[in-house]
């Protein structure tokens, strides 16, 4: 019997586009309405041959297959017995399982820390020196007359990001708007774009004092910056002050490039200035689709958004201490349990090479590369497509996930594989007390 | 589980009792006429107090605007934690704390009912998911409607009564306990990075006024019913100047009073009465807003009192965080809310030796002894912008006390100690008076009926502190008074112990408060609402609203609207 | 004096605000061993992890031995005495520290002394980063005292600088002085790029190579000389730049011209105004 679900919020990218036609015959998805590439790619291949039907325990060089019971059993010992484990992933599930997720690092006394620790963790920071001038991306959608998008390439990586919320969207007050790019390339979104401003690569933040400084009419003492006449930039310049409701986003190209969080800061802070001459807004382009779900649910029950230690009984959070990739670096971890992502694919080699060789443990609904290196693997479900939760948006708008097919069968979600481990956890600590 | 409060002295305002020497009975959450005595569970309470558990009707303490605040200022909470203990949840922050946090310090300090005073509809799920993780309390949230643009386009047609459906609509689909209004029109001028001046001052691209928003609203509000009135938050807040706006604003619904029902309550009333035309020449408005609370029955305020410390200033009101923001140069946050809403975040310290500071630290507590009546005023901080909830016990010493007072004033700045009106003013408020601004009043005007007071039938939420009130004499003992309020002996919450000598000795859920609006037929408005859906929102219909399943425990306050 | 020997190389994070001065003067060895310290996410006594004496009378003297790279917040909030610490130690050394003076014959981490308002910490390694910087948010690094490092400093050294001096004998990385307000910052040999960033006040002194200056700042002098503190001048030709700019800062940045001939294009604007 088909079956056709609508308002499914896509489970890809922090778009988190909540527009979907899925289309389900027999348990299986056959079609998806709306979505973009990769999410037409996900729903319709997320149940491929790397699946993981069954809880996996290592045996010397092989798996065996073992019950969810004792799989849990032998993470909760291997957490319980460990002096500073980490608590690694949790962008790509939900806010549901993430709240559990924290309140077994807190049972245990751990670190977690979340993907943003290698993505948009310099935002954070950034945000933190200086604030955060922003909306939601209705907001823009409505009233921005200049979109700059800076060091990110929503064509590729966030597919209908220009679509709906900025240069091609239609708005109340806005049907008309000017892009501008700011890359170190010309990707496929500078192509679109009114004004294209290359820079040369790691000087996105003498770029951006510099415009701090013209758009107050005040002059430099040198001609270029970043290779760019500063004629250009006061180009620039005046295209942001002259605008109405101006809006810019960053990517990894600002917030992974030298300077980090402080290109963060200077980008925050130009955009701050230029609010006391017209209207502006700045909003990192979050990668995966719950990485705003972990910091939120993080801040709300820790006070902190990530990387947050619990080893001394309080959350305490202080990243390039505290954060997962620092830890592993410097060697300090001696068991890690990672949710929802694949470290070793993605983390550099040293600390990927701390993390396996320590006791792991992967909850993941596929044999991602981090979890053929584990020591036991839990297959969980896709959260989103067969288990229904909360995400948020990079515009911290929650929507709803939610399950449109059944799992494989006896296969759990991330939220009760980790209920699972923290009653075991409190029982085996129960008994040792 | 059964309980006999033994032998304290009983202070239930709503059911006039003063201070009497009695037994209360708890039975299965209530409190009852009696219960078996060999079966109940005794609290001895001789030499105490017990009063009906606290209730906060405007806390700044879950959702999106509150979760910025907390990301933004980690300097806030590296020093001030609670470690996790065998029955609590760890967290930190000293004026944004963390939600578990929250809850515990309130329930410490023997509150059990907490209100959320800005829900953004958009990110509603965001703040019921934080009230979900704030133990301890029975938690509501007032769901702003100001600047939304269905409400705005109503009011240019003149549809009052399209405007009550939506208003209907809104409430039901974030669960919402009431209509919250900030800075009307300001908010939508804010859009494109303007105000407004004042009531008349016409909002940007809608012809209407913030006049008409908040008359229009207050009818909304009488015509559904609803338990608690509009909750105010002026124009032109944190203005010199800005007490004549506010007269104007309560004036402006005289006419739509029931009876002797309030029908409009103005919030953190300090930050609304300045008197001045700048910040050098800033005066207390005080007395004229009292004056006028005094002869009028129709509003009710609370008073948002300055405590001198370091703390996070947040509202909707996205205009003036930016002002305060240029006036500080402190970082600043902001957060618009498509077709609805704004908000902002500066952190902010008040200090003794700063003259507007401690302006307003007289203001807060002018407005308390100079209004009359303690059910028309109520104590608060406006959590945490003008301090963090935890001070509220040294508010009561100052209340009660005015060596309290003059302790406090004699250190602050001496150009605010000679235009202070504080000096002149001798009353000091009894501990009946504190059970009404810090519970009974505060239930009673937020239509909590349950709540507040001790009577048969009341939910058994109670605190016992510490004070006898025979034995002390408020007045010259402020500093026992205010060590008795800062931790309960006893916090009771739906008739189960769950803090003693200030522990936490249980962690429990506590219910989220919603009104539950029954409405005719909605069906071809919401065919409506779902076309113009995709044009206003970027979110799909299907995905906006708050399903009760989502509220861990659901306490819907059922209410028959006229519509 | 007291001492304390690391029995066994650490593997876990070790906070040890209690080796200080402070808090260990008034006790006895007994009380000295049995304070608790967390190893990791277990709790210990200091005994398990060092050998601890007590020699004569100089209870505010300490020092400690051993590679102590994962030993956290040592000296932190010290208010006087002095520590010496012979081998590496790791991050928050002297945070928050009031007056004394800790030694390092070592290497040190990140945030070695941040927000010190006073006292000194000299370190004869090298340190890592955000010497003397604030806690995450905070807006007030070092607000007094002294630091010196011998070898190298890496990024955003003296960040939110609000007084005090820092003296790198050797290179720093990027961001030094970032934010600052007041003080000086002194680094001999090369430094990183974006120096000052952000600076509304207080001196940076660069006398190694430079690569460039932020385009935010603009040259106001070429001086003959410039002064590190009370009557020590270095006299060589200095270029003083006035930033950050894009803060309306008054900063003063002074880059040694000898070893930057590359920044010579900036001497166009002094033409025709004074240079000494």
């Amino acid at each position: 019997m088909m079956e056709v679900f609508k308002a499914v919020t896509c489970p890809v990218c922090a778009c988190l586009c909540d527009d979907l036609e899925v289309t389900v015959d027999k348990g299986k998805i056959v079609d998806v309405k709306n979505g973009c590439a990769f999410s037409k790619s996900k729903l319709l291949n997320y149940n491929g041959k790397q699946r993981v039907l069954k809880p996996l325990i290592r045996k010397g060089n092989d798996f065996a297959e073992v019950s969810y019971d004792e799989a849990v059993k032998q993470a909760a010992k291997l957490l319980t017995e460990a002096n500073y484990p980490l608590f690694y992933g949790w962008s790509m599930t939900s806010c549901e399982a993430i709240r559990v997720g924290i309140e077994l690092a807190e049972e245990i006394g751990g670190v977690i820390d979340t993907t943003s620790t290698i993505c948009h963790g310099p935002s954070t920071l950034g945000i933190q020196d200086v604030g955060l001038v922003s909306s939601t991306l209705g907001q823009v959608r409505h009233r921005a007359d200049l979109i700059i998008y800076w060091g990110s390439n929503p064509l590729i990586a966030h597919p209908r990001h220009m679509e709906r919320y900025t240069v091609f969207s239609k708005g109340r007050f806005q049907e008309k708007r000017k892009l501008v790019v700011v890359d170190v390339r010309e990707t496929e979104t500078a192509k679109k774009a009114d004004l294209f401003i290359r820079i040369e690569p790691n000087k996105d933040f003498e770029v951006l004092q510099a415009l701090r400084v013209l758009i107050r009419d005040d002059e430099l003492d040198v001609e270029k910056v970043a290779g760019i006449p500063v004629a250009t930039l006061e180009k620039l310049a005046e295209m942001m002050v002259e605008c109405k409701f101006g809006a810019l986003f960053f990517g990894s190209g600002l917030t992974m490039t030298e300077g980090k969080n402080r290109n963060v800061d200077a980008a925050i802070s130009l955009i701050r200035d230029l609010n006391r001459i017209t209207k502006f807004i700045i909003m990192p382009m979050r990668g995966h689709f719950n990485v705003t779900g972990a910091d939120m649910v993080f801040t709300w029950q820790t006070g902190f958004p990530y990387a947050v230690d619990f080893s001394m009984g309080y959350p305490r959070y202080n990243p390039g201490e505290t954060s997962a990739i620092d830890i592993l670096l410097r060697q300090e971890s001696d068991a890690a349990l990672v949710v929802a992502s694949d470290p070793v694919a993605t983390l550099p080699r040293k600390a990927a090479e701390h993390l396996v060789k320590n006791p792991l443990i992967v909850v993941d609904p596929h044999m991602s590369a981090t979890a053929k290196l584990a020591d036991i693997v839990l297959p969980s479900t896709f959260v989103g497509i067969e288990a229904k939760g909360t995400a948020y948006r990079m515009d911290n708008v929650p929507l709803p996930l939610k399950k449109i097919v059944e799992p494989p069968t006896g296969i759990l979600s991330d939220e009760d594989i980790l209920s699972k481990i923290l009653f075991e956890v409190r029982r085996l600590k129960e008994n040792a007390s | 589980m059964e309980l006999i409060i033994r032998n304290g002295f009983v202070f239930d305002p709503l059911n006039k009792v003063e201070g009497e020497k009695m037994d209360v009975f708890v039975k299965d959450g209530k409190i009852v006429e009696k219960v078996d005595e060999c079966k109940a569970k005794v609290i001895d309470a001789s030499g105490m107090m017990v009063l009906p558990g606290g209730v906060d009707l405007h806390c700044h303490i879950a959702g999106s605007e509150v979760n910025a605040g907390r990301l933004l200022r980690p300097e806030d909470h590296f020093k001030n934690f609670e470690r996790k203990t065998r029955v609590t949840r760890s967290g930190s922050g000293h004026s944004v704390p963390s939600t578990f946090t929250t809850g515990y310090r309130y329930a410490r300090m023997g509150y059990t009912t907490i209100m959320n005073p800005a829900m953004p509809p958009l990110e509603a799920k965001h703040t019921h998911d934080e009230l979900n993780d704030t133990p301890m309390v029975d938690k509501g949230s007032y769901t702003l409607l100001t600047d939304w643009w269905f409400i705005l386009e109503c009011l240019e047609n003149g549809k009052i009564e399209e405007c009550v459906r939506y208003a209907a609509w809104i409430l039901k689909a974030t669960k919402g306990y009431a209509i919250k209004i900030v800075n009307p029109g300001g908010i939508e001028a804010w859009g494109f990075g303007r105000n407004v001046q004042s009531l008349d001052d016409p909002v940007p691209y809608f012809n209407v006024t913030p006049r008409e928003i908040i008359r229009a609203l207050c009818k909304v509000n009488n015509w559904l019913g609803l338990p608690h009135t509009i909750h105010l938050h002026t124009n032109n807040l944190g203005k010199p100047g800005n007490y004549i706006t506010t007269l104007e604003t309560m004036k402006c619904v005289e006419d739509l009073a029931l009876k002797d029902k309030p029908v409009i309550h103005i919030t953190h009333c300090q930050f609304s009465s300045f008197k001045g035309s700048n910040w050098r020449n800033l005066r207390s408005g005080a007395e004229e807003i009292a004056r006028y609370v005094n002869n009028h029955s129709h509003v009710t305020l609370d008073m948002g009192q300055v405590i001198f410390t370091n703390t996070t200033t947040m509202t909707a009101d996205a205009p003036f965080q930016f002002t305060l923001h240029q006036l500080t140069g402190n970082k600043w946050m902001n957060h618009d809310v498509e077709t609805e809403t704004s908000s902002g975040i500066v952190p902010f310290r008040y200090k003794r030796k700063n003259f507007v500071h401690a302006m307003q630290w007289s203001i807060g507590l002018e407005l308390a002894l100079l209004v009359d009546n303690p059910w028309k005023i109520f104590l608060t901080t406006d959590h945490p912008n003008a301090g963090p909830f935890t001070a509220y016990p040294r508010i009561i010493s100052w209340l009660v006390s005015r060596k309290a007072r003059e302790s406090t004033f004699k250190k602050i700045s001496l150009k605010a100690q000679r235009k202070s009106l504080l000096p002149s003013i001798t009353r000091e408020l009894t501990l009946y008076e504190i059970t009404i601004m810090t519970r009974s009043g505060q239930a009673k005007v937020l239509g909590l009926k349950n709540k507040g007071h001790l009577g048969v039938g009341a939910d058994a939420d109670v605190a016992i502190y510490n004070l006898n009130p025979e034995a002390i004499d408020p007045s010259k003992d402020y500093k026992e008074v205010r060590k008795a309020f800062r931790n309960a002996v006893y916090t009771i919450k739906n008739g189960e112990i769950v803090v003693k000598n200030g522990e936490i000795t249980k962690h429990v859920n506590g219910a989220t408060l919603w009104v539950n609006l029954q409405t005719s037929e909605q069906k071809l408005f919401n065919e409506k609402l779902k076309e113009k859906f995709r044009d206003y929102w970027t979110v799909e219909y299907e995905n906006y609203a708050v399903e009760e399943n989502r509220l861990k425990i659901s306490n819907p306050i059922n209410v028959e609207a006229k519509i | 004096m007291i001492s304390l020997q690391l029995k066994n190389s650490l593997k876990f994070p070790v906070t040890a605000k209690c080796i200080s001065p402070d808090a260990l003067q008034d006790k006895s060895l007994e009380e000295i061993e049995k304070l608790k310290i967390w190893v990791g996410n277990k709790k210990k006594e200091l005994r398990e992890l060092f050998k601890i004496e007590i020699r004569g009378s100089e209870r505010e003297v300490i020092h400690v031995y051993g590679d102590l790279t994962k030993v956290r917040g040592i000296g932190a909030e010290m208010t006087m005495g002095e520590l010496t610490i012979h081998g590496n130690t790791g991050m928050h050394l002297g945070e928050e520290m009031k007056g004394g003076k800790i030694i390092v014959y070592g290497n040190t981490g990140d945030w070695t002394g941040s927000m010190m308002k006073n006292g000194t910490i000299e370190i004869y390694g090298n340190t890592g980063n955000y010497l003397g910087a604030p806690y995450r948010g905070l807006d007030k690094g070092m607000s007094g005292g002294k630091i010196i490092v011998h070898g190298n400093v890496k990024n955003e050294a003296g960040a939110y600088m609000q007084n005090g001096i820092i003296r790198v004998y050797g290179s720093a990385g990027q961001f030094a002085g970032l934010r600052m307000k007041d003080g000086t910052i002194y680094i001999q040999k090369k430094c990183g790029e974006r120096v000052g960033a952000n600076m509304r006040g207080g001196k940076i002194i660069v006398q190694g190579f430079l690569k460039s200056v932020l385009p935010t700042f603009t040259i106001e002098d070429l001086r003959d000389k410039v002064k590190i503190e009370n009557e020590e001048i270095i006299k060589e030709p200095f270029y003083l730049f006035l930033g950050d700019l894009a803060e309306d800062g008054k900063g003063k940045l002074y880059i040694s011209k000898k070893k930057n001939p590359h920044l010579n294009f900036y001497e166009k604007f002094l033409e025709g105004e004074k240079i000494e």
